[in-house]
C-alpha cells in the first residue's frame, strides 16, 4: 500500500480557516492528508504544539495565518514568522526533516492557494516517506 | 484588413426612409437565429442591421434582397424592432438613392405593376374576364361586399380556383356581394415590403380612390397581402375598410348554418400558416375550425404551426425573384407536409400556392401531394 | 469586569453526544455516515452517536436537546459544516436545553472533507479523525461565562460622501450623537461633483445639498470637517478616537461665511473639486453650497505662508474670524460604533497611454467631464472643447481601467449607466454624435434597462469593441484634425476608425490610495481589489470583521448612488440596533494570567498588540484586561513560565485534538 501522510495543520480562525472553508464551497479537491486544527491567530500555535504533533505520530505540520499586514489581531503572524526559524533549527536538531514543517500564509479569498499548498505539502511529505519518529528516540535514546 | 468608417449620414438616410426602430436593436442576434433562411444559407442579419446602424451597409450585396418580411424575427425581437422595416428602408435607398442594384426579376414585376397593374404584365382590361361566365355582379354603390381577388387569382389558372371557389361559396350562401371592374390595380403590398414605395402609393391611391366612388365599406379578400395592406397600410392614406379574410368569413358561415358542409373528403390534410395571415394578424384558429368541420378529412398539424409556422418564402417580392435550388424554403416546408404523411396541404395565400406548386413539381411529388387553398376544400365539401 | 472564575474541576463525568450530519447528499453522498456514527460511539466518554439528515434543521436541533434532558449528555459534538457557519445555531441550541454554550464542539466534515475530497474511503477516514479530535478536545472544555458591556450611543462616522451623510442623518434623526468627520473642508464627496444622476436624470446638487444643510445643522450631528482620523482605541461599545482636526486658519466660531476674504484674496491654485479644470482662491470653500459654509487657507498657495505678506483676507474680514496662527487640534471622542464610508478614488487612466489621456487635450475623463456639464463648473455647464467649441461628434469609451488584468479586474458597475447619461446630456446640449465603445452593456439596476433603450433611442451609436488607442494620425481627409478612435466593431469584425472631436474615458472606480492604512487603523481588512471586506458578502453586507465597526458605500466596492445609500441606511440601522440593545456581548475565549505562576518577564505586555497586558508594579506580575483582550493567544504561546491560559484553546485542548487528528 502506498504511504498517505497524516499531516496536521494550524489555521487561524480568520484568514486560512475561511480559506479552507472556501475551497470546501467551491468544491475544489484536495489531498485529505491535512487535518485541520482550528486556532484564533497563528501566533498561538506554540513549538510544544508541532513537537507534540510529531511524537503522536504526524508525518508533517502545516501552519497557516494570514498574509502580513492582513493579522486580524495585527500583528499575531509576525510573531509566528519570528517564532517558527527558531522552531525549525530546534527540529534540525531533533532530526526531523525541514520540508516536514511548513508556514505559509492564505486569505480568506484564497481556496486554490489553500489546496496548492495542501497538495505540494502532502507531495513533499509523502515524497519524505513516514516520519520514524527519530525525536522519541533520540529522547528516550 | 478592411477598415470601417462609421458614416452618419448614411445612416441618416436609411432612418429617414423608415428604418425607424434600427437604432434600438442591442445587436443579441435573436434574429439570425430565428430567420428561416439560416436552414438553407448564411444570412447575418444582424450584421447588416449593425452595419445599418452604423451606416456602412454595402448595398451593392444581393443579401439585402434576401428577407421575405415573414416576421418571424419580429414575434421575438427583444427590443420590438420591426426587422422588415429596416429591410424595406434599405431597399428604399437602393431604389430612391440609386445606391445599389435592384435584381433584374425584381425589376420585372415592378416595371409590370407600374405599366399594367399586376405584376403578371397581363393586360388590365382583362383582370376581371375570369368571372365573365358566372353571372357575378360587379359591385355598385349599395352592394355589401367587394371580393377583392388578388392579381394570382384573376389571372393565374392555379390561383384562379380560389376565386371560383369563393364565388361558389358566396352564391350558396346568398351573399349580397360584387366583384370590382377593370379599373383596381395590384393591391402594392408586397412591392412596398420590395422597397418601391412610390409605386405603391400610386397603386393605393388609385385603388382608394375607386373604392371611395363606389362607397366600400366591407371588402373580402382571399389574399393576406391584400388583407393586410387594405386594412393596415392604407388607413396611412386616410382610407378605412372593414377587411374580412375568406378564411374568418367561412368559419362563420359553417357556424351560422348558411352553408352546409355534407360531401365526405377522403383526405389527409395539413394546414400552412401563411406569414401574413398568422404572425401578422394572428388569425390561426379560423382554419382549423374549417378544415375539423368538413366530413370524413383528417386534418393533421405540423410540428411547425401558428406562430412558428415555416415561410414559403414568397413574401416582399421574393416570389418574382428567382431562388437557386435548395436554397427554396418552400421545399423545406413541404418536406415536413411529407413528414406528417399529408396528401394535402391547405394554403390560403396565393404566394403559398404559387410557391408550393413549384415545389411539388420541382420535388417531383406531384401525384403524392396537391395543393389546395381552404375556399377549393370547402366547396368540394358542399 | 470582574473576573470569572473558571471551574477546574468537573461535577460530572463527562457524557457526550456526537451528532454526525448528512446535509441532504452534502457530506453522506462521499462520507459514510453509519461507519463515521460506530467509530464515534467507540470513543471515551460518548454515550451516544447519532446520524442525522439536516442537523442544523429544527428536528435536528430538537434531537440534540431531547438527548440533553433525556440521557443526561453535558457535551455536543455535532460533525457537519464549518462552525463559522453554524457553531453560533448549535451553542444557541444547547444553551436552550440547560448547557453551557462553550461545552459544544464542531467537527468541520463538509467544507474541509466531504466538499474537498473525492475518494469515500479516503473522506470517511478523514471525518473520523476530525471527529475523534473533536470529541477528545470537548472532554476537556469548560464551561465559559460571556461578558456583557455597555454601548456608548455616539458613533463616529468618517467619510461625508452620500453614504457617510445618510447614515449620519437616521442615527441623528433617532436621537442619537453622530460624529462626521471628513478630510476636505465640506461634506458632500464625490456625488456632489456630479451633474445629473442616472437614471431619473435629477440634478444630483438638487438632490444632495437638503441632505447635506440637515447634516450641518442638525443638533445631533457634530460636522468635523477638514479634519482625520488619527487613532482609534477601545473595542466594540466603547471605542476612543483621536481625531485631528486641521488648521483652517479661519475661526469657526467668528466666521459667517460671507465670502469676502475669497473675493479679496489675490492668490489663485488649481480647484480640487473641479479637477484642475478651474482656479480657486488661497482661501476657498470648494464649491458654492459647502456645508460648512467656513472657508479654510491652504497654505501651498497662500503668500502669507509662501513669502510672509499679504493678509488681505484678514484686513477684510469685518469678523475678525481669520486665525494665521491657528493649529492642528487633536480632539477625542468615545463612542460606541464607527461606520466608515470613505468611498472611492476615480482611476487616473495616464498609464493606458494609447488612449492618449494627457497628451491629447481634448480626451477626459468620465469626472471631468461631470463638471464640464455642471452649470457651475468650469464651462458654465457648456460642452465644449478645450478651443471653446462645441464637438460635432463625442466617443465614450467603457471599462477604462476596470475589468482589465492590467489594471482592476472588477467592473466597476457604474460606468455603463453614466456613460448613457452623458449621452443623453450631450444630446440634449449640443448636436453631437455620440458614440458608445462598449464591451458589455451592464444595465442591471432599477430602470436601468429602460433607461438603456431610451437612449438607444436617442440617437446614440454602439459599438462593441475595446479599442486599442486614440490617435491624431489621419489616414483619410475627414479623419484630419481629429482624434481617430481605433479598435474592432467585434459585431461587424472589422477594425473600425471613428474620428470625433472629443473622447471622454469611463474611468474605473478605485480603492482610496490610503485605503491599507484606513483598513489598519480600523483593523478591518481588505480584498484583493483593495476595497474593504465585509463580514460576509451576502448575508451580512456592511458589517466587518471587527465587531462594532461597519462599512457602507463604495469604500467597500464600487457602487451606484441608490446601494450605497442603502448601504448607508443599512449601517446605520445596524449601529442604532446595538445603541437599542444598551450592550453587546463580548467573546469568552479570553486569555487569563496565572499570577502564581507569572515572573514578571513582561514578555507578554510588549507582545499584546490591544495593549490589554499591564503590568502591576507592587506585585510584580503582568495582568489582562478582558476587556480589551481579543483572545487571540499570542501571549499564550510566548509566556516562557506557560502561565497564560488561552480559555477554549488551552493548551490542554488543542493538546488533545493534536492527539485526536492522528488516530
Amino acid at each position: 500500500m502506498n504511504f498517505e501522510p497524516k499531516i496536521v495543520g494550524f489555521c487561524c480562525n480568520w484568514c486560512s480557516y475561511r480559506g479552507a472553508d472556501l475551497a470546501g464551497t467551491a468544491r475544489m479537491k484536495c489531498s485529505p492528508n491535512v487535518r485541520i486544527i482550528r486556532v484564533m491567530c497563528s501566533g498561538r500555535v506554540e513549538p510544544t504544539f508541532v513537537v507534540k504533533a510529531f511524537e503522536l505520530g504526524a508525518d508533517g505540520v502545516l501552519v497557516l495565518g494570514c498574509h502580513a499586514g492582513d493579522c486580524h489581531y495585527s500583528e499575531g503572524n509576525y510573531k509566528t514568522m519570528r517564532r517558527m526559524p527558531l522552531l525549525k533549527k530546534m527540529l534540525a536538531q531533533m532530526g526531523i526533516e525541514e520540508e516536514r514543517v511548513r508556514l505559509d500564509w492564505v486569505s480568506a479569498s484564497e481556496g486554490d492557494r489553500f489546496v496548492s499548498i495542501v497538495d505540494d505539502m502532502t507531495a513533499k511529505v509523502r515524497a519524505l516517506g513516514p516520519f520514524k519518529n527519530n525525536s522519541k528516540e533520540a529522547k528516550h535514546g | 484588413m478592411e477598415i470601417a468608417t462609421p458614416m452618419k449620414e448614411t445612416t441618416d438616410i436609411i432612418l429617414e426612409k423608415g428604418g425607424n426602430p434600427l437604432e434600438l436593436c442591442y445587436q443579441c442576434g435573436l434574429c439570425t437565429g430565428v430567420c428561416p433562411w439560416n436552414r438553407l444559407t448564411s444570412f447575418t442579419l444582424r450584421k447588416l442591421i449593425h452595419k445599418s446602424q452604423l451606416g456602412v451597409v454595402d448595398f451593392e450585396d444581393e443579401e439585402l434582397w434576401r428577407c421575405v418580411g415573414c416576421n418571424a424575427c419580429v414575434d421575438r425581437c427583444p427590443r420590438d424592432v420591426e426587422i422588415p422595416h429596416i429591410m424595406r428602408a434599405l431597399r428604399r435607398v437602393i431604389i430612391e438613392v440609386g445606391a445599389g442594384i435592384v435584381p433584374h426579376s425584381l425589376r420585372i414585376s415592378e416595371k409590370n405593376i407600374s405599366a399594367v397593374g399586376n405584376p403578371l404584365g397581363e393586360p388590365p382590361e382583362k383582370r376581371m374576364d375570369w368571372a365573365k361566365d358566372l353571372g357575378v355582379k360587379t359591385f355598385t354603390k349599395g352592394t355589401e361586399i367587394l371580393y377583392f381577388p388578388c392579381c394570382y387569382q384573376t389571372y393565374d389558372p392555379p390561383a384562379q380556383k380560389t376565386a371560383l371557389a369563393t364565388i361558389d361559396i358566396l352564391k350558396k350562401a346568398a351573399v349580397d356581394f360584387g366583384i370590382p371592374d377593370n379599373n383596381v390595380v395590384c393591391c402594392g403590398e408586397s412591392i412596398r415590403k420590395a422597397g418601391a414605395e412610390s409605386l405603391f402609393q400610386r397603386l393605393a391611391k388609385t385603388n382608394i380612390d375607386i373604392f371611395a366612388e363606389l362607397g366600400v365599406k366591407k371588402i373580402l379578400v382571399t389574399s393576406p397581402h391584400c388583407y393586410h395592406t387594405f386594412k393596415d397600410e392604407y388607413p396611412e392614406l386616410g382610407a378605412n375598410y372593414e377587411v374580412i379574410h375568406l378564411s374568418q368569413y367561412l368559419a362563420d358561415l359553417i357556424k351560422d348554418g348558411r352553408i352546409k358542409l355534407t360531401k365526405e373528403l377522403n383526405k389527409k390534410v395539413t394546414y400552412h400558416d401563411s406569414c401574413c395571415l398568422g404572425r401578422y394578424q394572428g388569425i390561426y384558429d379560423e382554419h382549423r375550425e374549417i378544415l375539423n368541420s368538413i366530413p370524413g378529412l383528417d386534418f393533421v398539424e405540423m410540428p411547425e404551426m401558428r406562430e412558428y409556422s415555416l415561410c414559403c418564402g414568397g413574401c416582399a417580392g421574393r416570389l418574382w425573384m428567382e431562388s437557386k435550388k435548395g436554397e427554396r424554403l418552400s421545399e423545406l416546408r413541404l418536406e415536413q407536409v411529407l413528414e406528417v404523411g399529408a396528401n394535402t396541404l391547405a394554403i390560403s395565400c396565393p404566394y403559398c400556392m404559387a410557391n408550393f406548386n413549384d415545389g411539388v413539381i420541382s420535388m417531383d411529388k406531384a401525384g403524392v401531394l396537391e395543393v389546395k387553398d381552404i375556399s377549393e376544400l370547402v366547396a368540394e365539401a358542399l | 469586569m470582574a473576573e470569572k472564575k473558571v471551574a477546574t474541576k468537573k461535577d460530572t463525568e463527562p457524557k457526550i453526544g456526537v451528532y454526525v450530519c448528512h446535509c441532504g447528499s452534502n457530506i453522506a453522498g462521499t462520507v459514510d455516515v453509519p461507519q463515521v456514527v460506530e467509530f464515534a460511539k467507540g470513543l471515551p466518554a460518548v454515550a451516544i452517536a447519532r446520524e442525522y439528515k439536516f442537523m442544523c434543521s429544527d428536528p435536528g436541533q430538537s434531537m440534540i436537546k431531547d438527548d440533553i434532558k433525556q440521557l443526561g449528555l453535558n457535551r455536543v459534538v455535532v460533525a457537519s459544516c464549518s462552525p463559522l457557519l453554524h457553531e453560533p445555531t448549535f451553542r444557541h441550541a444547547i444553551q436552550e436545553a440547560g448547557l453551557n454554550p462553550y461545552l459544544f464542539e464542531m467537527a468541520n466534515i463538509r467544507e474541509h472533507c466531504s466538499w474537498t475530497t473525492e475518494d469515500h474511503g479516503e473522506a470517511t477516514e478523514k471525518a473520523k479523525a476530525l471527529v475523534s479530535a473533536a470529541v477528545k478536545r470537548i472532554y476537556l472544555h469548560q464551561p465559559l461565562e460571556v461578558r456583557e458591556v455597555p454601548v456608548n450611543p455616539n458613533t463616529l462616522i468618517v467619510g461625508g460622501g452620500i453614504a457617510g451623510i445618510q447614515a449620519a442623518l437616521e442615527i441623528a434623526d433617532a436621537g442619537h450623537k453622530v460624529y462626521l468627520v471628513e478630510k476636505d473642508p465640506s461634506i458632500g464627496g464625490h456625488m456632489i461633483q456630479f451633474d445629473k444622476t442616472f437614471p431619473t436624470l435629477d440634478c444630483s446638487a438638487c438632490i444632495l445639498t437638503p441632505k447635506m444643510t440637515s447634516a450641518g445643522s442638525h443638533p445631533n450631528i457634530e460636522l468635523m470637517t477638514y479634519s482625520e482620523v488619527e487613532e482609534i482605541a477601545g473595542f466594540i461599545g466603547s471605542f476612543k478616537a483621536k481625531i485631528r482636526k486641521k488648521a483652517k486658519f479661519v475661526d469657526e466660531s467668528k466666521c459667517n461665511g460671507c465670502g469676502v476674504c475669497i473675493e479679496k484674496c489675490p492668490w489663485k491654485a488649481d480647484s480640487e473639486f473641479d479637477l484642475g479644470l478651474s482656479q480657486r482662491k488661497a482661501i476657498y470653500t470648494p464649491f458654492p453650497q459647502a456645508v460648512p459654509n467656513i472657508p479654510v487657507i491652504d497654505k501651498e498657495s497662500c503668500a502669507y505662508f509662501l513669502k510672509g505678506k499679504c493678509r488681505a483676507c484678514e484686513k477684510f474680514c469685518e469678523r475678525e474670524a481669520i486665525d494665521f496662527e491657528q493649529q492642528d487640534k487633536i480632539v477625542e471622542i468615545d463612542v460606541g460604533n464607527i461606520i466608515i464610508t470613505t468611498g472611492y478614488d476615480p482611476f487616473d487612466p495616464t498609464p493606458i497611454i494609447k488612449y492618449g489621456y494627457g497628451k491629447f487635450p481634448n480626451v477626459v475623463t468620465g469626472l471631468e467631464f461631470e463638471r464640464i456639464c455642471n452649470s457651475v463648473g468650469p464651462t458654465g455647464g457648456k460642452i465644449v472643447l478645450k478651443d471653446g467649441s462645441e464637438p460635432k461628434s463625442i466617443a465614450i469609451i467603457h471599462c477604462v481601467g476596470s475589468r482589465d488584468e492590467n489594471y482592476h479586474k472588477y467592473c466597476s458597475r457604474v460606468c455603463c449607466m453614466y456613460a448613457l447619461k452623458y449621452s443623453h446630456l450631450i444630446k440634449e446640449k449640443t448636436k453631437a454624435d455620440v458614440y458608445q465603445m462598449y464591451i458589455d452593456m451592464r444595465c442591471f439596476g432599477k430602470g436601468y434597462e429602460e433607461f438603456y433603450q431610451r437612449l438607444s433611442d436617442e440617437g446614440v451609436t454602439f459599438i462593441r469593441g475595446k479599442p486599442a488607442e486614440v490617435t491624431d494620425r489621419a489616414i483619410s481627409e475627414e479623419e484630419k484634425g481629429k482624434l481617430i478612435v481605433v479598435g474592432e466593431d467585434s459585431l461587424l469584425g472589422t477594425v473600425i476608425r471613428v474620428p470625433v472631436d472629443m473622447v471622454i474615458l469611463c474611468i474605473a472606480l478605485e480603492a482610496r490610495a490610503d485605503a491599507k492604512n484606513v483598513a489598519q487603523l480600523f483593523s478591518i481588512s481588505q480584498g484583493a481589489d483593495a476595497f474593504f471586506i465585509e463580514r460576509h458578502p451576502k448575508l451580512d453586507p456592511v458589517a466587518t470583521m471587527t465587531d462594532g465597526v461597519f462599512i457602507a458605500g463604495c469604500c467597500q466596492g464600487p457602487k451606484d448612488i441608490p446601494d450605497t445609500v442603502a448601504q448607508a441606511s443599512a449601517a446605520a440601522a445596524r449601529v442604532l440596533a446595538l445603541i437599542s440593545k444598551g450592550k453587546v456581548e463580548l467573546e469568552a475565549t479570553v486569555a487569563v494570567i496565572d499570577e502564581e505562576k507569572c515572573s514578571g518577564c513582561r514578555i507578554c505586555n510588549l507582545l499584546c498588540p490591544y495593549n490589554a497586558i499591564d503590568f502591576i508594579e507592587e506585585e510584580e506580575v503582568s495582568r489582562i484586561n478582558d476587556a480589551l483582550c481579543k483572545g487571540c493567544g499570542t501571549c499564550v504561546a510566548a509566556c516562557p513560565s506557560a502561565a497564560i491560559t488561552h480559555k477554549h484553546f488551552t493548551t490542554e485542548e488543542i493538546m488533545a485534538e493534536i492527539e485526536g487528528v492522528l488516530v
